[in-house]
């Protein structure tokens, strides 16, 4: 147990403790003295009194990684707020964040290595030892690489605890195929897209506070929520900086903004590069800025000379007019420009170029290194620790989009599309076990059914996840993992959230706030279990850590701290920081290495499928109590907001006799009904073409008591993603959907 | 006299719901309804719109919490024995000792308190109230009323409101009312709103700041336009089940709490 506790909070916590003593007590004699009856204690104690502080704890409800102290009573764990040292999220969590409490002992978490004897998608589960676990994990994932080869493991990881597994089964066993979703279906095309235009990543780096302008393409903060970000994005605001936010629904954002653009889903490019071609013909771009880090500014100028303002008006469905407005807007307040690039963008298919654009706008604004712009500050150096990189050679020789020549600019592994194609069709070679970590590739990844059959072909799937997501159903074997509040794991850098404050840059890696140890479980971190797995798999010598203690340790040491200075120092270590502005990044607006690759060397936009007649096509979003599936069996969070709404445009439903509050269901063009009717909201904030529901709803394992059947899986709606060629990420708002009321069909008028 | 509230900023909200969670997890309130149908909740978020409005095109939060009315008819409701309290004001130190049942308002800071040892679970206070604050908690056997307390526990020793110290966009601005140097006070200088209609004046101490189209969405969709019935029935069935205690006289413990209070306000 880490009981890491100042002497200054010590002092506080026994202070209050005292004063609460002196209450109860005075209260139990008090009532003793006039009635002779002891009452019983009805008022709930708070998490002040009787409560001793810990920090050092690394949220990951989500993961943006807020910086914790956790309130124990009776070494249980009453209250998570946020670290009042932090210069990043201060002494506020969101929901999901004081929600981790509920996490931490939700009943429904894993708690013992199982292992099915029933079916795939039909688990029967039998407790069993870690060490019966393991053997049997070894033993199958090296029957597969005698088969097949390193390759026919394939990987699914998410979250801090998955980064070390995933390493090792990179690096040291050597598979190509990992499928990240915080690429592939998340982030891949932006970051992406931005190495190849400023030569760094996106990130969310825009100075929001300092903007004169923000301009969000899609991104609906509010729904969204990242704590240090919606500061920025607050104060922003509260300075006076113009909103603009181009989204087919009327967002959280789009409530705040100063310019909403009513945009057709799809066509954020066409957008784009109208207000860039408009820049670049008036001249009102920064020229100066552009002369000196611009490359292939006239190549580019010319591939997009096409994209008047009213050829982008008819494609948008927007006026002409306010596409003038908002580039007018722009130029006026360029250099103090945050062009958002936005986090998830894997939309379309046509995402990578999107980004681009994103990226070149900012350039053409000059909003890159000053205040309001896109600014990058520097975080604290610190060391690593890494498996050898014995096993890369042969990865490399089996990625697959490097075999097909395909999808040449993809982010770090396999693309999801290719890999899964791989495992169905075992061409040109046979994935036959799966490992999955952390993520649940059932609402993750678009095309249930092909993720359902490239599982049911696998040799062995293991699972090591927290709580019984849907894809814990598929394992064969399945692992229960400590959580976030349990564990040493990454190390959380970066620097205060508002660069007007004293630059300083922040070390905080995450530690336990509360005992490992417990009778009712017998939970491992992933460190360890990847370890354990090493070690049965011949790898024992290239072990780079022996725990996850240690591991952090070494990765601090490179910055001569240690875990115990860090104890001391309330969880986090502040040091100067430097100024973040005045960086120069070189800006390819024309990109010869894409168009080498075949791809265009401009921003450009491509359309997407139009809805057919009688369907609106599927959107959807976040809101602001969950994440993904992760959080839905959280008692609290569910009680919040326990089911995702179907928006639905007010004309839309006049003309179907539809309205808010009644029980419908989705039916795709594929004719997948959504599983479960859930509220239609009928409002005018959404386009006629456009239906909108909320990410992650729909649990269907019973294992997850809170969760079950509450709102629908939209995923399993998307059964026609696109693939970013760039790449080879999915596009998911590909879908398209019709009503179902009381069993009858209706058909979205256009 | 102190008239202790609470302003949203609209402006500022995004409907992130921490506080409400920050608060289940302070006092550690139950999730669900009771056996009236009552949410369990001391503050919450209601996403209104996108609707519209006289001025356009409106989303925004109804973020409630009790409003510690100036003329509070939970309070009124509350049929349990009469008791005599003393409390005292952290200011003056002035002592009042008045007469108060299971539930008041606090003659010094304003406060709506629920005393839950002489709380008889019957619910009127709940039915009462036109903005729902209050519900019955049932869980440990013994029904209980409960409702938000402003966190005095907690700002007797110095913290904020569980839900202001979370507020990741400080939409919540807590203070004195009465004070006209608070930011509070300085909200109402700007025009805060109060959640009243021609029918429910009761003079609530939440107000709720922003711009005119959100204001005008708030104030369609969740101002209270009637008084709630009170189940006199109820009321007597509960009085007459409930365990024959002697009412005992908590003179001087209500006295405590402003003591509390007194030694923070001499601190401060």
């Amino acid at each position: 147990m880490a009981f890491q506790m100042t002497r200054r909070s010590f002092l506080q916590a026994s202070a209050t403790a005292a004063l609460t003593t002196a209450l109860s007590g005075w209260l139990a004699s008090g009532a003793k003295a006039q009635s002779g009856f002891v009452k019983k204690p009805f008022t709930a104690p708070g998490s002040f009194g009787n409560t001793t502080t810990v920090t050092g704890g690394i949220c990951e409800m989500c993961f943006w990684r807020c910086q914790l102290v956790g309130k124990l009573r009776d070494g249980k764990l009453v209250k998570l707020e946020g670290n009042p040292k932090s210069v990043d999220n201060g002494a506020s969590l969101c929901a999901r964040g004081n929600a981790g409490v509920k996490l931490l002992y939700d009943q429904d978490r894993l708690k013992f290595p199982l292992k099915n004897v029933g079916k795939r998608g039909a688990p029967v589960w039998k407790k069993i030892s870690w060490d019966e676990a393991l053997d049997e994990c070894a033993a199958r994932l090296q029957g597969v690489i005698k088969n097949n080869g390193p390759q026919g493991i394939a990987i699914f990881p998410h979250g801090a605890s998955a980064t070390y597994p995933m390493h090792y089964f990179e690096h040291v066993v050597g598979t190509p195929n990992n499928s990240e979703a915080s690429f592939f279906q998340c982030r891949g095309p932006r970051d992406i897209a931005y190495i190849n235009t400023f030569g760094v990543e996106a990130g969310e780096s825009v100075d929001m506070p300092n903007a004169k302008a923000i301009l969000l393409i899609g991104t609906h903060i509010g729904e969204n929520i990242h704590v240090s970000q919606v500061k920025q994005y607050l104060k922003g605001l509260e300075n006076g900086a113009k909103l603009i936010v181009v989204d087919p629904r009327f967002s959280a954002s789009a409530a705040k903004a100063d310019i909403w653009v009513q945009i057709k889903p799809g066509t954020d490019s066409a957008f784009l590069l109208a207000i860039m071609n408009y820049l670049v013909k008036k001249g009102a771009y920064d020229k100066a800025y552009v002369q000196k880090n611009g490359e292939g500014f006239d190549k580019f100028a010319k591939a997009i000379a096409h994209a008047e303002l009213e050829w982008a008006a008819k494609i948008c469905d927007v006026s002409a007019a306010q596409i003038k407005e908002v580039a007018d807007l722009l130029a006026k307040s360029a250099p103090h420009v945050s062009v958002h690039p936005g986090r998830h963008v894997t939309w379309y298919g046509n995402d990578f170029q999107r980004e681009r654009a994103l990226a070149c706008l900012t350039g053409l604004l000059g909003a890159i290194g000053v205040k309001g712009g896109f600014v990058k500050a520097k975080g604290p150096k610190l060391g690593k620790v890494a498996w050898p990189d014995i096993g890369v050679e042969h990865a490399e020789q089996f990625a697959l989009h490097k075999m097909a020549e395909k999808h040449k600019f993809s982010p770090p592994g396999t693309p999801t599309e290719m890999l899964r194609n791989t495992a169905i069709s075992g061409k040109p070679y046979s994935i036959k076990a799966c490992v999955i970590w952390g993520q649940n590739p059932i609402q993750t990844i678009p095309g249930q059914q092909e993720t359902i059959k490239m599982l049911q072909q696998m040799d062995f799937v293991l699972v090591v996840d927290l709580m019984p997501t849907d894809i814990t159903m598929y394992a064969d074997i399945l692992l229960p993992e400590l959580s976030y509040l349990e564990r040493y794991d990454i190390v959380k850098t970066g620097v205060q959230w508002d660069f007007n404050d004293k630059h300083q840059q922040y070390i905080a890696p995450r530690m336990p706030l509360v005992s490992q140890v417990s009778a009712d479980h017998q939970r491992k971190d992933s460190v360890w279990i990847t370890n354990e797995l090493a070690k049965r798999l011949g790898h024992a010598k290239h072990i780079p850590a022996p725990s996850a203690e240690a591991m952090v340790d070494k990765i601090l040491a490179a910055a001569n701290l240690t875990l115990a200075q860090i104890k001391k120092e309330d969880g986090i270590h502040l040091q100067p920081g430097s100024n973040p502005y005045g960086a120069v990044y070189p800006i390819k607006f024309f990109n010869e290495d894409l168009a080498e690759a075949g791809y265009s060397g401009a921003p450009n936009y491509t359309p997407v499928p139009e809805p057919p007649q009688g369907f609106a096509r599927l959107v959807y979003g976040r809101v602001p109590v969950h994440t993904f599936n992760r959080t839905m069996n959280n008692v609290w969070l569910n009680a919040e907001i326990p089911e995702n709404p179907i928006w639905l445009s007010e004309e839309t439903a006049h003309k179907l006799g539809l309205k808010s509050g009644d029980k419908v269901n989705l039916v795709n063009q594929d004719g997948v009904v959504s599983a479960n009717a859930v509220t239609l909201k009928v409002t005018q904030g959404i386009r006629k073409d456009t239906i909108f529901t909320a990410h992650g709803y729909g649990t269907k394992n019973p294992a997850m008591t809170n969760a079950v059947n509450k709102g629908f899986d939209e995923q399993s709606l998307i059964t026609n993603p696109a693939v970013d060629p760039e790449t080879g990420a999915h596009g998911m708002r590909t879908s398209f959907v019709r009503i179902m009321k009381d069993g009858k069909i209706l058909n979205i008028p256009s | 006299m102190s008239q202790y509230g609470m302003v949203i900023d609209l402006n500022r909200c995004v409907g992130c719901h921490a506080c409400s969670v920050a608060c289940r997890a302070e006092w550690d309130v139950p999730v669900g309804v009771d056996s009236s149908k009552r949410k369990q909740r001391r503050n919450w978020v209601e996403r209104l719109g996108p609707d519209a409005t006289p001025h356009g095109l409106a989303a925004t939060y109804y973020v409630g919490l009790c409003n510690h009315c100036d003329n509070p008819v939970c309070v009124e409701s509350c049929p349990a024995d009469k008791v005599s309290a003393t409390f005292s004001d952290p200011k003056t130190g002035l002592k009042k000792t008045v007469s108060v049942a299971a539930t008041w308002k606090d003659p010094f800071n304003g406060t709506v308190q629920i005393d839950k040892e002489r709380c008889i679970g019957c619910g009127a206070c709940a039915d009462s109230c036109p903005y729902t604050a209050r519900y019955v908690i049932e869980e440990s056997g013994t029904p209980k009323a409960d409702k938000c307390t402003l966190c005095v526990e907690r700002t007797a020793v110095g913290l904020e409101p569980a839900c202001v110290h979370t507020c990741l966009a400080s939409a919540r601005i807590y203070g004195d009312l009465n004070d006209k140097k608070t930011e509070i006070a300085q909200y109402v200088g700007k025009g805060a709103i109060r959640l009243e209609s021609a029918k429910v004046k009761i003079g609530p101490n939440v107000r709720y700041y922003g711009n005119k189209k959100d204001i005008s969405l708030l104030t369609k969709n969740s101002t209270p336009e009637k008084m709630a019935e009170i189940n006199h029935r109820r009321i007597f069935m509960a009085r007459m089940l409930r365990p024959s205690l002697k009412a005992f006289n908590s003179n001087s413990l209500i006295g405590l709490l402003g003591t509390i209070a007194t030694e923070k306000g001499d601190n401060a």
